[in-house]
């Protein structure tokens, strides 16, 4: 109640700063307070739980059949929270792909039978008559990960709303160690002749090749989650506007960064540890580069990389290689006060490690990524006041940002080789327990509607 | 004649009786290794820890070890260690009442894997590599299947992991229910006529053979007794991680397999320990423990692991033993060649 009476005075304080400054042509973000000043650019606005994108009452995207002025707050809300906005052209392509969220299915002509064929089959044929193949190359897969599941939903849901798109291709590497069986994959969809490719690359540089095969044959590939092939300055790696079409995901320094500053906050004084997913994988080095080199002082990293290429703490994003990470960090140091990490329910998997210990779950900060149940109805549960948790988003929506600028790019659209979605670290209250949700570990920000998710996790 | 017999005999009686010793001694170096460098992995905290996941890779390599026994191999470990953790999740249904019926379940339906995997290598005499490894791809498929008639990365019930993640005596239960299979493997083999049957026939199955002994239901019950126990591992490990997914079972493929062979047994068949193999298992699992906690990149973890694997065989086993062999017999040669030319001139002389 409190949370919302301070939320409504926002509100009312920016729209009265907003009336005020209209001569100016300014516009000013709240929640986050960010100032723009522009002529007559289009600008964005982003205040508490209102989100709205103006050009001059134009919609910038109309060319490409695409409307960010149509994104309804609540959702942008629900995925993001209350963020400033990215730079102008991301921003907009980001509200684009959550105006057509739309959660109810049957407004949107989309048919849940439809959207399950085409989730859980390698093929479908969308019954829209488009000429359009879309190809989706999971590194993981429906099987092995709830999150990949969800966020293969969120594409298949995101394609059914673009009547050009007529069929989809869809491969899993399952998380196969092998690389080759992540390159065969998209060296099918190659052949399949589709005419772009969504996917999340988990072997990040080791797709190059096949990924500048696609490049060749003239099939954009867009990756999600900050699915960089390679970061910049890493060798072999890719660049996304010239070797594939775009990458979609937060400013990973600025990720690393916000974990960072929960972790300065929130532990003080004692020592912190770094978790990640496949070892050397793009997204978890380019945060964990940034978080290490802004901890402060009194704030020890007990698990540092060898060298600013190298990731630490690799769990695989595998829940049964989890418990060793945090049984090989909790044996040097039980009194760990603080964890980043990209995975809730990782964390969760990780916890149990405690339980199993002996160890108590207290004075312990976590800076997290996604938001996954299971972690925060356990963080409810045991009630501790000195266990403290905050998250940024799950971010399963990205994969419709990928769809939607794949879609801008074959109408013609300059997509930016960064698509940067905003992120705001937000503090995990009982009210993220969602304990009768459909699945404890999807994302409390998914926009995948419920009633799909139902039968998505109903078994 | 018996007065130069009895050095080369005692020195060989001590060779064959040391082949499981380079396990026991690379516990020893491993725990001067960790006190020097990781004295943290050798506290009880790490200790707790270890014991449980070195038990499980125990009772999964026991599982391999009698395969190994009767000269074969099973490369269906990952398919039916996960399935058995599945089962655990989709029969156990997040309800305590059912965890009986999954347990029963999962022994039952992993026996039935093995079944088929001894049938086809004992009975048909087909190639256990492939067999087992064609029979592990149809197990993961079913399990693929299976995996989704019930919720990704759904947990077993709350009763099964609480009752694995509790403590008897300071460990895990699961440490306790390896160290009773090694126990009981070993009193199987030392005092029971079944036991020493099977050692026999791995040994030689030929004589076996020629001796009346049925070598083919000995191969089909060892893969049906390893099945069995790789569920047991499976419905562990599922409990101490509470929710299993169906890839659970992939990294324990090779690792068994190591453990066996630096538990000193020969993949060729034949002799092998319970308690050596449940050494080696605990060894592989401490030296993982030590490098996480030595903070070692996983690049680096994985090329150690590797290294003293192949370590591991090189000293392990029959080697030694043909080495010793080898050494002697060539120093007998020119002494036998002596007094046999000596002999020779007296005759002739």
């Amino acid at each position: 109640m409190k949370r919302l009476k301070t939320i409504g005075l926002v509100a009312v304080l920016v729209l009265v700063v907003s009336a005020c400054s209209a001569d100016s042509d300014t516009t000013t973000t709240g929640g986050g307070a960010t100032t723009t000043t522009g002529a007559a650019e289009p600008t964005t606005t982003a205040s508490s739980g209102e989100t709205t994108t103006s050009a001059g009452g134009d919609n910038p995207l109309a060319a490409y059949d695409e409307d960010p002025t149509a994104a309804d707050p609540a959702l942008v809300e629900k995925a993001l929270g209350q963020v400033d906005p990215s730079d102008e052209a991301s921003w907009n392509i980001v509200l684009a792909s959550i105006a057509r969220a739309n959660q109810d299915l049957a407004a949107a002509g989309i048919d849940i039978d439809k959207a399950m064929e085409c989730w859980s089959e390698p093929e479908c044929d969308t019954g829209s008559g488009g000429d359009l193949v879309m190809g989706y190359a999971d590194g993981g897969g429906n099987t092995v990960n709830v999150w990949r599941a969800v966020s293969h939903m969120e594409a298949v849901l995101q394609a059914l709303t673009y009547p050009e798109i007529g069929t989809i291709v869809s491969t899993a590497a399952n998380f196969d160690p092998d690389v080759a069986v992540h390159i065969s994959g998209i060296q099918f969809l190659i052949q399949r002749e589709v005419d772009f490719i969504v996917g999340y690359p988990d072997v990040g540089v080791g797709l190059r090749d096949v990924l500048l095969l696609a490049h060749d044959a003239g099939i954009p590939y867009t990756s999600f989650s900050a699915g960089w092939v390679g970061l910049p300055d890493q060798e072999g790696a890719l660049v996304p506007g010239d070797d594939y079409l775009s990458v979609v995901g937060e400013d990973l320094c600025a990720l690393g960064e916000s974990f960072s500053e929960v972790l300065n906050t929130g532990v003080g004084t004692g020592e912190v540890a770094l978790l990640g997913g496949t070892p050397g994988n793009a997204l978890t080095l380019g945060w964990q580069r940034c978080t290490i080199s802004s901890l402060a002082d009194g704030v020890d990293l007990v698990n540092p990389p060898p060298d600013e290429n190298t990731t630490t703490g690799d769990t695989f994003w595998f829940n049964p290689a989890i418990p060793d990470v945090f049984r090989g960090l909790l044996t040097t140091s039980p009194e760990i006060k603080g964890y980043a990490y990209e995975y809730a329910d990782g964390l969760f998997t990780g916890l149990q490690v405690y339980d199993e210990l002996g160890i108590p779950v207290q004075n312990l900060t976590l800076a997290l990524r996604t938001d996954e149940q299971t972690l925060f109805c356990d963080w409810a549960e045991r009630n501790e006041p000195t266990y403290n948790i905050w998250f940024s988003a799950g971010g399963n929506f990205q994969s419709r940002t990928s769809v939607t600028a794949a879609m801008m790019a074959s109408k013609g659209a300059e997509v930016p080789g960064e698509i940067v979605v905003p992120h705001v670290m937000r503090q995990v209250t009982a009210d993220d327990c969602h304990a009768d949700r459909v699945d404890p570990v999807v994302s409390g920000t998914s926009l995948v509607p419920d009633e799909v998710l139902a039968l998505m996790f109903a078994g | 004649m018996t007065a130069r017999r009895i050095p080369s005999s005692a020195l060989t009686s001590f060779v064959v009786g040391s082949r499981y010793m380079p396990v026991y001694l690379a516990l020893l170096l491993l725990l001067v290794v960790a006190s020097i460098w990781a004295p943290a992995a050798l506290g009880s905290v790490a200790l707790r820890s270890v014991a449980p996941y070195g038990a499980l890779l125990g009772i999964t390599a026991l599982g391999q070890m009698l395969v190994i026994m009767t000269g074969g191999i099973d490369l269906s470990v990952p398919g039916t260690f996960s399935l058995a953790a599945v089962i655990m999740v989709g029969v156990g249904n997040q309800s305590d009442d059912r965890i009986g019926v999954a347990i029963l379940t999962a022994i039952g339906v992993a026996a039935l894997v093995g079944l088929v995997n001894g049938i086809l290598i004992g009975g048909l005499k087909l190639n256990a590599l492939i067999v087992t490894l064609a029979v592990g791809q149809v197990v993961i498929g079913v399990v693929n299947r299976y995996g989704r008639t019930f919720s990704v990365q759904s947990p077993v019930p709350t009763g099964w992991s609480e009752w694995t993640t509790t403590r008897i005596a300071g460990v895990s239960p699961v440490f306790w229910i390896g160290l009773v299979i090694t126990i009981l493997l070993i009193v199987a083999f030392r005092y029971t006529t079944v036991g020493r049957r099977f050692q026999v026939v791995g040994a030689n199955p030929v004589a076996s053979q020629v001796v009346g002994v049925r070598v083919n239901q000995n191969q089909i019950s060892a893969y049906v007794v390893a099945a069995v126990l790789y569920a047991i591992a499976g419905m562990a490990l599922a409990g101490l991680i509470r929710t299993p997914g169906i890839s659970v079972g992939t990294r324990y493929l090779l690792g068994p397999i190591a453990a066996v062979v630096i538990g000193g047994a020969s993949l060729t068949g034949g002799l092998a320990s319970p308690l050596s193999t449940l050494a080696a298992a605990l060894f592989l699992t401490g030296l993982n423990q030590m490098m996480l906690t030595m903070g070692l990149p996983t690049s680096l973890q994985l090329v150690v692991f590797g290294l003293v694997i192949i370590g591991g065989m090189l000293v392990s086993g029959d080697r030694i033993i043909k080495a010793v062999e080898r050494v002697l017999r060539e120093r007998r040669r020119p002494r036998r060649i002596e007094s046999e030319t000596t002999n020779s001139s007296i005759g002739t002389g």
